[in-house]
């Protein structure tokens, strides 16, 4: 599991985050749940991180799920029809 | 643009490095501190300095070693370095030079000479900087290569305008354009490509060339179906080498001035909003698809919208709902519908809302900022 620890995921952390994420992916784990806790926001940078290791994932036949999402930035991925893409859960219990 | 500057300090006397990032804190730094060139890989994997200061001589992986290390990375290459020395042997400068290093400082050297250098060095890559992106606008303006129009455009029956405010008057990634195809259908194009500044600015080109071909192609064989062009934009970025990897959201409308009618698809984008002149409501008008370049198959469908007169149909990037709130970020689409809502009920004009909402949010912009009104005659 991965917890990012950063209150506004943006270009800087955007980078680090996904080659962590594919790292992850990389070595075959099945899923990979990604906790979004602590994020107020997200900018385009890191939204477009989070589809690429998404894209990375379902290339390898693996899963990825996004988990304790904040309201906004949950209402903000509802908007733009995301939430049909990636797997949200409300807590790490409900996602394994 | 004067933000606080980071300077990375690698060196393995402890007591050298206290002194010398104190003395960068006080005059007004951000200091990271790293003991060997191994700490400092470690810290650069999250944190983006505008400076290296790296000592020269240290156990395990030395001064060059560490350089060559940076040099390898294609996102760390390119930050100014500086080798901080006991020796002043000139063979073992000229190494250090040809390794790309902005200069060589003797650990001599007062600390506050140290910082002066490193100012003058941070000052003359943003010249550089500054120069660089004067060039390519003088470029871009020469080619007649633009991303936002000049000029609004005449519909039969509709008045539109725009307003657009890239993020730190950077030319960035929204991208916003008017397509007379005939006498009858127009089409009105907003984008908005992922990413900052330059980086999505450079895209944008390429992203209008394949939009613009599928309006034009599509009216040519009869085709008015937004949703069609769209689904045939997503599968040629999808399959374009260098785009399938950039994401966009697009907000494809297209007016018939015969019929008064809007049709509209979307990718990505936001829901638009529709206001009631008769109601004073402002209702959300959604649309399926996905952003351009996330799967081939982008689930795009179409929705008919009829103004009615005084009605006005607004669409926006993400940047008008994002803000600066008690020093974080936030996006909230509500909150600027309710002061859009507010404002509206009061008066229609969009030079009021320009006045009024758009450029007062200016100061705490996030993002490029772009939206379209069309307003119902």
């Amino acid at each position: 599991m991965i917890d990012v620890d950063v209150s506004e995921a943006n270009l800087d952390n955007s980078a680090a985050f996904k080659s962590e994420v594919v790292a992850l992916l990389d070595k075959h784990r099945k899923t990979v749940i990604i906790d979004l806790g602590k994020i107020e926001y997200i900018d385009s940078s890191f939204l477009g991180a989070l589809v690429a290791v998404l894209k990375h994932a379902l290339a390898a036949k693996l899963d990825i799920k996004l988990i304790n999402l904040k309201k906004d930035v949950y209402d903000l991925l509802l908007l733009i029809r995301l939430d049909r893409v990636f797997k949200i859960y409300n807590s790490y219990n409900e996602a394994i | 643009m004067n933000s606080t500057k980071k300077i990375l300090l690698v060196d393995d006397n402890q007591l050298f490095l206290k002194i010398l990032s104190r003395a960068f804190i006080k005059a007004g730094f951000e200091c990271l501190n790293a003991e060997s060139g191994i700490e400092a890989l470690d810290v650069l994997k999250s944190a983006t300095p505008d400076a290296i200061l790296s000592d020269y001589d240290m156990p395990g992986m030395n001064g060059i070693e560490f350089r060559q290390q940076l040099l390898a990375d294609e996102l760390l290459k390119d930050i100014p370095f500086i080798f901080l020395t006991n020796i002043s042997d000139n063979k073992i400068m000229v190494e250090g030079f040809n390794m790309q290093a902005v200069d060589y400082i003797i650990k001599d050297t007062p600390v506050h000479v140290i910082i002066s250098k490193l100012n003058n060095l941070l000052l003359t890559v943003q010249n550089q900087l500054e120069i660089s992106k004067h060039e390519l606008k003088k470029a871009a303006e020469a080619l007649n290569v633009k991303s936002i129009p000049n000029t609004i455009p005449h519909i039969n029956g509709f008045e539109v305008d725009f307003w657009h405010r890239p993020y730190q008057d950077i030319p960035g990634g929204d991208f916003i354009d008017f397509i007379k195809v005939n006498e009858r259908y127009s089409f009105i194009v907003l984008g908005d490509i992922m990413g900052k500044k330059w980086m999505a600015w450079f895209f944008t080109f390429s992203f209008l060339s394949y939009i613009r071909a599928a309006v034009r192609f599509g009216i040519l064989n009869k085709e008015y179906s937004v949703s069609g062009i769209l689904q045939k934009v997503n599968e040629v970025i999808c399959l374009d080498d260098i785009l399938k990897d950039i994401l966009s959201s697009l907000s494809l409308l297209m007016i018939d001035n015969e019929t008064q009618q809007i049709s509209y698809a979307g990718a990505g984008d936001l829901p638009l909003l529709h206001y009631s002149a008769k109601t004073g409501e402002l209702t959300q008008v959604n649309s399926d698809g996905l952003l351009l370049g996330l799967f081939a198959d982008g689930r795009y469908t179409e929705t008919n919208i009829t103004l009615a007169k005084n009605d006005q149909l607004f669409i926006f990037t993400d940047g008008m709902i994002d803000f600066m709130i008690n020093g974080g970020k936030k996006s909230d689409y509500g909150h600027f519908a309710a002061e859009l809502k507010a404002l509206l009920n009061k008066s229609n004009s969009f030079k009021q809302l320009k006045e009024n909402l758009f450029e007062p949010a200016t100061a705490m912009q996030v993002d490029d900022c772009s939206i379209i009104s069309i307003y119902k005659d």
